[in-house]
């Protein structure tokens, strides 16, 4: 369509529209990898070197093969360096060495004979079952299969959860990503190795180990873990919602307290007896008198039930996959392991080949309603329309992954019906929206 | 006497002075741009939100008894001669499924007050009797189809240029490339992958800039080219100095294909010329018989909510008899929504797209948005604030009926049929959303809730249009890509 054309070019001609575009989304070029050298890696030095530290260029497209030798050169460079990159040893960097223990069965306290000094907590080592409690009352994920011994550096701030002897436990997403991500060296324990004694073996799991033990591990998709790995390594904390489990219920929609049946309610069905007296069933519904105002009128109209979010309601059955997986906080929300704050936004987890369809207005009511009630607040949202009726009562975001590649959608809550624009006298001008951006050719 | 020249002198030769000097600092502030013809006056054409006229009272001051003298006189005045309600007629054409307005004035009136319709020969708004005066030259001024079509020839021209300086650039290349070859210089091994990669490392820097060219600049160019008016070669000009700037911005750039390009330019732009001078003169001796060849269409849902929502219009059958009441309307345009028609009344069913697609108008009709088609941009329906000459449409809505109610869940046939009727799959989705994106417009899925067979008490009273649409709930869902690269702070 020649006019959604001549709006993208647009839409890439004005820089302040670029927010729509994806970097992600763009064929990589690979040849900004060669700036990074590898050995100073290698070495140690930190990357942030300021001598050296800028970010690395985009490279240029073309859009359909020449004969010069350029473009030739530039194919062969940025594959070369493509090369280069995934042929690299992944290494631990022994400065930083952190070691864990795979416990294939759990949590579970440490071995009698080993422990230091077991008198000094009340619990003790006599209460062997899975999930052994702190003197303090912090109970260890029952999911949790492995423990650091050492536990160091920034990851555990958001990451683990301490027993009574110091040890972190991680949950099987969180081992997986630790180690991928070069940072964790897991080791298979001696009961597994057949090796004398107990705890750590000399043995280190691989990669390919760590993936077929973790994953498939107590709800762990490889759906799930892509979504959190990837959204770890941007920086957010993820941790698992209480709607991880098929089994298990939220229950967080439903603590709102009970209100009237609502005047407005009743003021509404008396003003419905008042106005759809008979003008409804054959029309005109505006009426056949005179009408005094415009406002009349659309009030009049107003005949089609809409779903209103704010009034409550007994909860829904959420079904999975349409279910909050994980809280998400953003980078700059502080978090606290022992108290974590309300999240910034809820996932669900869908993976787009058993599932391919998108959510039926049931699915998609009840997994709303799970979230709590949150209305556009704030200066802003009050003073824009368009804002507010994006932004929705309620929201959650559903990661769709299909075959891997993840894509998140926000939905929101809309009700246009809480906002009669005829109300709020259109004759403000066109400015009123909050027109956030530019808008292209599209009328 | 001998002081009046001296007097005038000066004035007349100051008088002129400022003027070229005021042009050229204009000229070099921007390209100069004929000036726009005034806009018409929006703001009072379309002051009317809905074809239906309003009286409101005198306002009533307690303290004033001349107010309430005013208002009962106000009362009076009404009772004994009533303002006459204006009814326009359309009639609705069996053989298309559509409602057509051929009467002058209703089509001005339905268009100015509301933005109901679409002229059939123009883009929405009915232009063409305007479009073929002008281009018989009998009037001033662009219509919007004109501008657009100026705009979208301009672009043309300048992508054309680009692609030029393009193929340029690589025929250069290529000789220089030649060129190294003859002259025995080391051969460039494209193939070796032994190049360090420190020297392939920096693209941007060791690379010979590669010039590109988007169309913006292309714009700059042209406006700086005719401004130094120089002899040489524009585009290569321009986009000499428009590539450091890119080196800066470290963008994304993106070059086009010159081929296509050129072909798609040459192809349009024949079709371009069709109107040909010597047709015009022909034309202007029988030019006095201009009839308006357009008519404005309404859609279905355009067309009962002006009956039954608002009484300001009446529709006659085919042979254009007999006004259809509202009641019949809607079920004859119920029948009308499946393609064939179906033939009888009965064979409706309460998730008739017709149906489906009202409640959704007529909910953000009452709401006060400007509801028109989205088939341009692959939704249902797109949401004007006050209508298209004002701004843009912020919304884009797409309708999904939803098989909520248990009844569409009790039988085999029923689910199947319910989960193929509210199946979508995440494909779509996302290509409806990033079409929005792309045009900025946020979109909203609209689901209606299909209510379940009406019983027996409420079937007797199946002509009764407003107690069916009641049963029908509307909820709607704002969807936007969320980019977590975007949220973290």
């Amino acid at each position: 369509m020649a006019d959604a054309d001549e709006a993208a070019i647009h839409s890439s001609s004005t820089p302040s529209t670029q927010e729509d575009t994806d970097l992600d989304d763009e064929t990589q070029d690979f040849r900004i990898l060669n700036n990074l050298t590898f050995a100073r890696i290698l070495t140690g030095t930190s990357l942030s070197d300021p001598s050296n530290a800028s970010l690395p260029r985009r490279g240029e497209k073309d859009f359909e093969p020449n004969p010069t030798l350029h473009q030739a050169d530039i194919l062969s460079a940025s594959r070369n360096a493509m090369h280069n990159a995934l042929a690299h040893p992944r290494l631990h960097f022994p400065k930083a060495r952190i070691i864990a223990v795979y416990s294939p069965d759990g949590p579970t306290p440490p071995p009698a004979p080993k422990n230091p000094e077991p008198s000094s907590q009340e619990t003790g080592s006599e209460t062997p079952a899975r999930g052994p409690k702190k003197g303090t009352g912090i109970v260890i994920h029952p999911d949790a299969c492995a423990y650091v011994i050492n536990p160091k550096g920034q990851h555990f701030k958001s990451l683990g959860q301490a027993d009574s002897w110091g040890r972190v436990w991680l949950l099987p997403e969180e081992a997986l990503y630790l180690l991928e991500r070069g940072t964790l060296d897991i080791r298979w324990p001696c009961s597994m190795t057949g090796e004398d004694g107990e705890g750590p073996s000399e043995l280190p799991m691989s990669l390919q180990a760590a993936y077929t033990c973790f994953i498939g591990r107590d709800g762990l998709t490889v759906e799930r873990f892509s979504v959190f790995s990837g959204l770890r390594r941007l920086g957010y904390v993820v941790s698992r919602a209480p709607g991880w489990y098929d089994s298990e219920e939220e229950v967080t929609g439903a603590v709102q307290a009970r209100q009237w049946p609502s005047i407005n309610g009743l003021f509404g069905k008396f003003w419905d007896w008042f106005y759809s007296s008979n003008s409804t069933a054959t029309g005109p519904v505006a009426g056949l008198g005179i009408h005094r105002s415009y406002n009349d009128i659309f009030r009049k109209l107003a005949i089609i039930p809409w779903y209103d979010p704010v009034t409550p309601k007994p909860p829904q059955r959420t079904t999975p996959p349409f279910r909050v997986v994980y809280h998400i906080y953003k980078p700059s929300t502080t978090f606290k392991k022992t108290a974590p704050p309300p999240p910034d936004f809820r996932v669900a987890v869908i993976n787009a080949q058993t599932q391919p369809t998108i959510p039926t207005l049931s699915q998609l009511g009840a997994l709303l309603e799970s979230t709590p009630l949150d209305p556009p607040r704030g200066e802003k949202m009050s003073r824009l329309l368009y804002m507010r009726l994006r932004h929705g009562y309620r929201n959650v975001v559903l990661a769709i992954v299909d075959h891997g590649v993840v894509s998140y959608l926000r939905m929101g809550d809309a009700a246009f019906g809480k906002e009669r624009i005829y109300d709020k006298g259109g004759l403000n001008g066109p400015k009123k929206g909050g027109h956030l951006h530019p808008k292209g050719n599209g009328r | 006497m001998a002081s009046d020249p001296s007097s005038i002198l000066p004035t007349a030769s100051v008088a002129p002075a400022p003027s070229p000097k005021a042009e050229s600092s204009r000229d070099n502030g921007r390209p100069a741009r004929q000036p726009r013809p005034p806009k018409p006056n929006y703001k009072h054409i379309y002051r009317f939100p809905l074809p239906l006229s309003v009286h409101p009272l005198p306002p009533l001051i307690p303290h004033n008894p001349l107010s309430i003298v005013s208002v009962i006189l106000s009362y009076m005045t009404f009772f004994i001669s009533s303002p006459s309600h204006e009814v326009y007629s359309a009639y609705f054409d069996s053989n298309t499924s559509s409602v057509h307005v051929t009467d002058e004035k209703a089509v001005r009136a339905l268009w100015e007050m509301g933005f109901f319709g679409k002229g059939n020969l123009s883009r929405s708004e009915p232009s063409w009797l305007e479009r073929e005066k002008k281009r018989r030259g009998l009037l001033g001024g662009n219509t919007s189809e004109d501008l657009t079509s100026a705009r979208r020839s301009e672009r043309r021209g300048l992508k054309l240029e680009r692609a030029r300086t393009e193929r340029k650039i690589i025929e250069e290349r290529l000789k220089a490339e030649a060129a190294a070859r003859a002259n025995g210089a080391v051969p460039l091994d494209s193939s070796s992958p032994s190049l360090p990669p420190s020297e392939n490392g920096a693209t941007g820097n060791t690379t010979p800039s590669t010039e590109k060219f988007s169309l913006r600049k292309a714009r700059q160019g042209k406006s700086l080219g005719s401004q130094h008016s120089e002899g040489q070669d524009q585009g290569y000009n321009a986009s000499d100095s428009v590539s450091e700037t890119k080196m800066i911005n470290g963008g994304k750039t993106v070059r086009f294909s010159p081929v296509v390009q050129e072909k798609e330019f040459v192809s349009e732009s024949t079709t371009l010329h069709l109107p040909d001078p010597s047709l015009n003169e022909n034309d202007a001796g029988e030019e006095p018989s201009l009839k308006n060849e357009e008519h404005l269409q309404l859609s279905n849902e355009e067309a009962f909510f002006l009956v039954y929502g608002l009484g300001a219009l009446q529709i006659f059958d085919d042979k254009r008899s007999t006004v259809i009441p509202a009641p019949s309307l809607f079920s004859l345009l119920r029948q009308h929504s499946y393609f064939p028609p179906r033939e009888s009344p009965t064979a409706l069913e309460l998730d008739d797209p017709f149906i489906i697609s009202y409640a959704v108008y007529h909910h953000f009709r009452s709401l006060g948005w400007i509801v028109r088609s989205g088939v341009k941009f692959g939704v249902d329906y797109l949401l004007y604030n006050r209508g298209p000459v004002f701004s843009h449409a912020e919304f884009a809505v797409v309708v999904i009926p939803s098989y909520d109610n248990p009844y569409w869940s009790e039988t085999e046939e029923r689910r199947d049929r319910s989960a193929r009727k509210q199946a979508r799959s995440w494909w779509w989705l996302h290509c409806v959303n990033r079409v929005q994106a792309q045009v900025k417009k946020s979109l909203v899925v609209c689901y209606v809730e299909v209510p379940p067979p009406l019983s027996d008490a409420q079937a007797n009273a199946e002509h009764d249009v407003g107690a069916l649409l009641a049963q029908y709930r509307v909820r709607e869902i704002s969807l936007r890509r969320w980019v977590p690269n975007r949220t973290r702070d």
